[in-house]
C-alpha cells in the first residue's frame, strides 16, 4: 500500500472522528468546523496552489465554489503580488491567516505534504513542475497543454503511472454536458464510420514588435520565472502574453489544443492513440517578439484512416470547435452550448443501456475532489492530455521544418528524421533538469 | 587540373544561367494613365516596377492626352499586350478605342483595374462590367447593389442611395474571402495592410465576380461598418479582369502600395488576368494577422540579402530578416542542398565579427535543428563567448554533441 492511500485512509478515517468534534492537529485550521452537519475539515482535500496568476486564482476560485471540498493551505508564485494575492483568497476562506506562502516551488515541495495540488503555470515549467510534484506522490489539478515539448509530455505520463496518483488536466470542457453528449454520439457511431476530425482553434492575434528592455517590476522574480528557458531580458512580457512566445508556449495552437483536440479524440476513441503521419503549413507573424504561428493548417493522419486537419477558425466552415464528419452525417460542437449537426434528429438519439458511456463529470474540479477522495480515475487523465498536445506539438514540428512528418505511435518516436525529432524536447538552462521518474 | 581552367569552364557552365536570368519576360503589359483625380505620376511607375519584378512582365506606361485634350489622338493597339493595367480617371476615351478595349478584353486579353481606377467612365456600360463595382461620379442604385459580407455571407444589397466613400486612411486588416482562386490560394486568411483608404459602398453590376478579399470598414475611422470588397475577380467575354480597390499612393509609393499584401495580391492578379493560372509562389513575407509589412523598395528581400542584413540585426528594430531566413528553411525541406547551403550561410555568420551577439543566436536557434557536423566546431567554440554561451550549449545539446 503506498502511502499515499494510507494517508488518504487515514483522512476518511479521521472524518469519522471528526464528527465527534475530535480535532485533528497539524493540518487543521482553527475553526474547526466539523460541526452542525457540515463536512469536516479533515475530510476536505487539503490542496496547495503553484502559480498563481489569472488561470491558477480562477482554478482556486472554482475549488472553493465547491461545498465543503478543499481547503487551501499553501500557495506558491514568483510574483509575489499574485502570491499575497492567492493568500488572501485561501485566507477567507478558511477565515485565518495561516495559507503559507512560497516564492520557489522547491521549499514548497519539500515543505508541504498536501493531498493535493493545483498546478497552472507557463508551459515550459511543465516539465519539472509537474514530474517533482508527481514525484512527491500529490495528486495533481493540472493545466492543459501537459507539456511545451513531448519529451516533456512522455516524461510526466511515466511519472504519474508510477506514482499512481489521481491526475485531473484542466481540459474542463469534458465536463460539460453537450461535449459530451457530442462525444458519446459520435462514438457510438451515430454518424457512421468517422472518416474526419476537423479542429478550429482561434486566430493568432497582432503583434507587438519588440518593446524595449525593461527594468523587471520588484514584486517579480524573473529569474526564476524564466527557469528552464533560455535567458531573455525583460520586455514588460511576461503573465497571461508568453503564450505568444515560443520559448513558452505555442501560441493559441497549443493554448487550446487540449481542449477542443482533446474532444475530438475522446468522440472518436483516439484519446489513448496518436497519428501516423502529420503534415501542414503556418503562417508566422513577419516580426517582434510574438513568433508563435498566427495561422496554422495542419493535417494528421491516423492509423485507422481517420484524418485530423486542425487550423484556425477563420480558415473553416464551422470556426471554432471540434466537428466529426462520419459516412452518415456531421456533429459540431463548440463552447456556448453548440452542439449541431447534418441532420437534428441525430441529436435526439438515444444512447442505449448495453452502448459506450462515456465518463460523466457534471463539475470539473468537484470530480478532480471526488476521485482524490475515492482513488477512481479523474474525467481528464494524464494519457489523453498527453496526446492531445502531442497533435499539437508534432503539427508544429511540421510547420517549422516544412516536412511531412512520421510518427509512431506506440513508440512514440519520429520515423526516420533525425532533424524533426531533435524538436522532441527543448534543452534547459542550466542549472535546470528535466526530472527523473 | 589547374584552378584558372576550372574557372573557365565554371564561368562556361554559368553563361546559359545567367541568360536564364535575364530571359525577356513572356508577357507584355500597358499601363494606362495621365489622367487621375490621385497622383499618377507616383503610382503608375510603381506600378510598372511591381508588375517587373514578377520576371513575367515587360512594361509600357501610355499616358494619355491632358484633361480636354483630343482623345482621338489616344488609340492604344490593345492587341500587342497580354495585360492592360488602368491607373486612370479621366475624359472619356474616343468609342473607336473604346470599342477596341472592349473587343480586346472579350478576346480573351487581361485587365487589372487599380484603385481609383473604379470610378472611371462611369457611363460606359461595358466598362463597369468589367470593374464589378465602381463609386462616385453619380453612381446611385441605377448602377447595382451594394455589395459586402455580413459574417460569411456575400449580400447584394440593392438599398437606394450614392456609391462610393472612404473614411480616413489607416492601417487594417484584410480578410481573404475565396482561398481556391489562384489569385488568392495559399494567402493568409488574415492579413495587416498598409495605411490606405479603404473604399466603401461601392456599387456595380457585380456579374460574373468573385470578391476575393474584404476588410471591416471600422466606423471609428469614418466606416461603414460593413465587410467591404478589396480584391475583386471577374470574367467579361474570353478576358479576365483584377480589380483592386486597394493602394492609395504616397511618394514612392507610399504604405498602401510598398505593403507587401498589396503588391503580391497585385502581381499574382496580373499574372491571372494576363494568363488564367498563376505561378508565383507566396514570399516569406507577406504580412499576417500579426504586422503589417512593407517593401520600402518595392522589391523583394531575397535570402541573400537577408543574411547580410541580419549581420546587424537589432532585435529592437526588427527580425524580420530572421523570420524571412525561417521561411527559407521550410521551404527547403527535404532538399539536402539547399539546407546545406544554409547550414554554411549561418555559419559564416556564426564567424563573423561584425554580426552582432543577437544574430547569432538567432542562427544557433536554427541550426539547433537543421544543422549537420559542419556546424559543430563553430558553435563550440562560441561557448567560450559569455553572451553566446547559454544558447551555444542549447544547440550543441539538441544536435546531441
Amino acid at each position: 500500500m503506498s502511502e499515499k492511500t494510507s494517508r488518504r485512509e487515514f483522512i476518511r478515517r479521521s472524518a469519522v472522528i471528526a464528527a465527534g468534534a475530535f480535532v485533528i492537529p497539524e493540518i487543521i485550521p482553527s475553526p474547526a468546523m466539523g460541526m452542525g452537519g457540515r463536512t469536516a475539515p479533515s475530510d476536505r482535500v487539503v490542496i496547495g496552489a503553484i502559480g498563481t496568476g489569472s488561470q491558477g486564482m480562477a482554478n482556486m476560485r472554482d475549488f472553493l465554489r465547491l461545498k465543503d471540498a478543499v481547503q487551501f493551505v499553501a500557495v506558491c508564485d514568483v510574483d509575489s503580488a499574485r502570491l499575497n494575492r492567492a493568500k488572501m483568497m485561501a485566507d477567507n476562506a478558511n477565515k485565518n491567516q495561516d495559507c503559507r506562502t512560497y516564492a520557489d516551488f522547491r521549499e514548497f515541495l519539500e515543505k508541504e505534504t498536501p493531498d493535493a495540488v493545483s498546478i497552472a503555470l507557463p508551459d515550459h515549467w511543465h516539465g519539472i513542475i509537474y514530474t517533482e510534484a508527481v514525484n512527491k506522490k500529490l495528486h495533481v489539478y493540472g493545466e492543459k497543454p501537459i507539456s511545451r515539448t513531448i519529451k516533456d509530455g512522455q516524461t510526466i505520463v511515466e511519472a504519474v503511472k508510477k506514482n499512481n496518483i489521481i491526475w485531473q488536466t484542466g481540459s474542463w470542457q469534458r465536463s460539460q454536458a453537450h461535449f459530451h453528449r457530442g462525444a458519446e454520439l459520435v462514438i457510438n457511431g451515430r454518424i457512421g464510420k468517422i472518416s474526419k476530425i476537423v479542429v478550429g482553434l482561434p486566430d493568432g492575434g497582432r503583434s507587438i514588435g519588440t518593446p524595449p528592455v525593461k527594468e523587471v517590476p520588484p514584486e517579480l522574480n524573473w529569474e526564476m520565472w524564466l527557469g528552464p528557458a533560455p535567458k531573455a531580458p525583460y520586455r514588460g512580457v511576461s503573465h497571461w502574453d508568453w503564450r505568444w512566445i515560443l520559448d513558452y508556449s505555442g501560441g493559441q495552437l497549443t493554448d487550446w489544443a487540449g481542449h477542443h483536440i482533446d474532444i475530438g479524440n475522446w468522440g472518436a476513441g483516439l484519446e489513448y492513440t496518436g497519428p501516423v503521419e502529420i503534415s501542414g503549413k503556418g503562417v508566422y507573424p513577419p516580426e517582434g517578439i510574438y513568433n508563435a504561428p498566427v495561422e496554422y493548417d495542419f493535417t494528421c493522419r491516423y492509423a485507422n484512416g481517420i484524418e485530423m486537419r486542425v487550423a484556425n477558425a477563420s480558415r473553416l466552415e464551422h470556426g471554432m470547435g471540434t466537428t466529426w464528419y462520419g459516412d452518415l452525417g456531421w456533429i459540431h460542437t463548440d463552447r456556448g452550448n453548440v452542439l449541431t449537426a447534418s441532420n437534428p434528429e441525430i441529436l435526439k438519439e438515444v444512447i442505449g443501456e448495453n452502448e459506450i458511456h462515456l465518463y460523466k463529470s457534471q463539475n470539473h474540479w468537484q470530480n478532480f475532489v471526488d476521485c482524490v477522495r475515492s482513488g477512481n480515475q479523474a474525467i481528464a487523465p494524464i494519457e489523453p492530455a498527453y496526446r492531445a498536445i502531442s497533435v499539437a506539438l508534432l503539427g508544429e514540428m511540421a510547420m517549422a521544418t516544412g516536412e511531412t512528418i512520421r510518427w509512431d505511435p506506440d513508440k512514440e518516436e519520429i520515423i526516420d528524421n533525425p532533424r524533426a525529432a531533435r524538436l522532441l524536447s527543448r534543452p534547459y538552462r542550466k542549472p535546470w533538469t528535466l526530472p527523473t521518474v | 587540373m589547374n584552378k584558372k581552367y576550372i574557372f573557365i569552364i565554371l564561368a562556361a557552365l554559368l553563361i546559359p544561367l545567367i541568360n536564364g536570368c535575364n530571359k525577356k519576360p513572356a508577357n507584355k503589359a500597358l499601363i494606362i494613365t495621365g489622367q487621375n483625380n490621385h497622383d499618377w505620376k507616383l503610382s503608375s511607375p510603381v506600378l510598372g516596377q511591381i508588375l517587373e519584378e514578377t520576371g513575367l512582365f515587360s512594361v509600357d506606361i501610355m499616358t494619355t492626352p491632358q484633361q480636354g485634350g483630343d482623345m482621338i489622338k489616344f488609340n492604344p493597339d490593345f492587341s500587342r499586350y497580354k495585360l492592360v493595367v488602368l491607373d486612370y480617371v479621366g475624359d472619356p476615351w474616343s468609342e473607336k478605342t473604346n470599342s477596341e478595349f472592349v473587343d480586346y478584353v472579350k478576346n480573351g486579353g487581361g485587365v487589372v483595374v487599380y484603385h481609383a481606377s473604379c470610378m472611371a467612365f462611369p457611363d460606359w456600360k461595358e466598362y463597369n462590367e468589367m470593374t464589378g463595382l465602381g463609386g462616385w461620379m453619380n453612381r446611385n442604385e441605377k448602377d447595382g447593389p451594394y455589395v459586402y459580407y455580413v459574417g460569411n455571407q456575400l449580400i447584394f444589397d440593392t438599398t437606394r442611395g450614392p456609391a462610393g466613400s472612404h473614411g480616413d486612411a489607416h492601417e487594417f486588416e484584410v480578410r481573404t474571402r475565396n482561398t481556391g482562386h489562384p489569385v488568392t490560394k495559399g494567402l493568409p486568411v488574415r492579413w495587416m495592410h498598409g495605411t490606405d483608404e479603404l473604399y466603401q459602398q461601392l456599387r456595380g453590376p457585380a456579374k460574373n465576380m468573385q470578391v476575393l478579399a474584404t476588410a471591416f470598414a471600422d466606423t471609428s475611422f469614418k466606416g461603414t461598418g460593413r465587410n467591404e470588397p478589396v480584391l475583386l475577380a471577374l470574367e467579361y467575354g474570353k478576358g479576365r479582369i483584377f480589380n483592386t480597390l486597394l493602394g492609395h499612393a504616397g511618394e514612392g509609393g507610399g504604405p498602401a502600395m510598398q505593403c507587401t499584401g498589396f503588391i503580391v495580391t497585385l502581381q499574382r492578379g496580373a499574372e491571372w488576368a494576363a494568363t488564367g493560372a498563376v505561378t508565383q509562389i507566396i514570399p516569406a513575407d507577406f504580412p499576417t494577422a500579426a504586422a503589417v509589412v512593407l517593401r520600402p523598395g518595392i522589391r523583394e528581400i531575397t535570402t541573400c540579402e537577408a543574411f547580410e542584413m541580419i549581420t546587424d540585426y537589432d532585435i529592437q528594430k526588427s527580425t524580420r530578416y530572421y523570420t524571412q531566413i525561417q521561411a527559407a528553411i521550410s521551404d527547403a525541406a527535404g532538399d539536402e542542398k539547399k539546407l546545406s547551403g544554409l547550414e554554411k550561410k549561418m555559419v559564416k555568420v556564426l564567424k563573423n565579427n561584425k554580426a552582432t551577439a543577437e544574430a547569432k543566436k538567432l542562427m544557433l536557434r536554427e541550426l539547433s535543428w537543421m544543422g549537420s557536423d559542419y556546424c559543430i566546431k563553430p558553435i563550440k567554440e562560441l561557448v567560450n563567448v559569455p553572451e553566446l554561451k547559454d544558447e551555444a550549449e542549447f544547440a550543441l545539446e539538441r544536435l546531441g554533441k
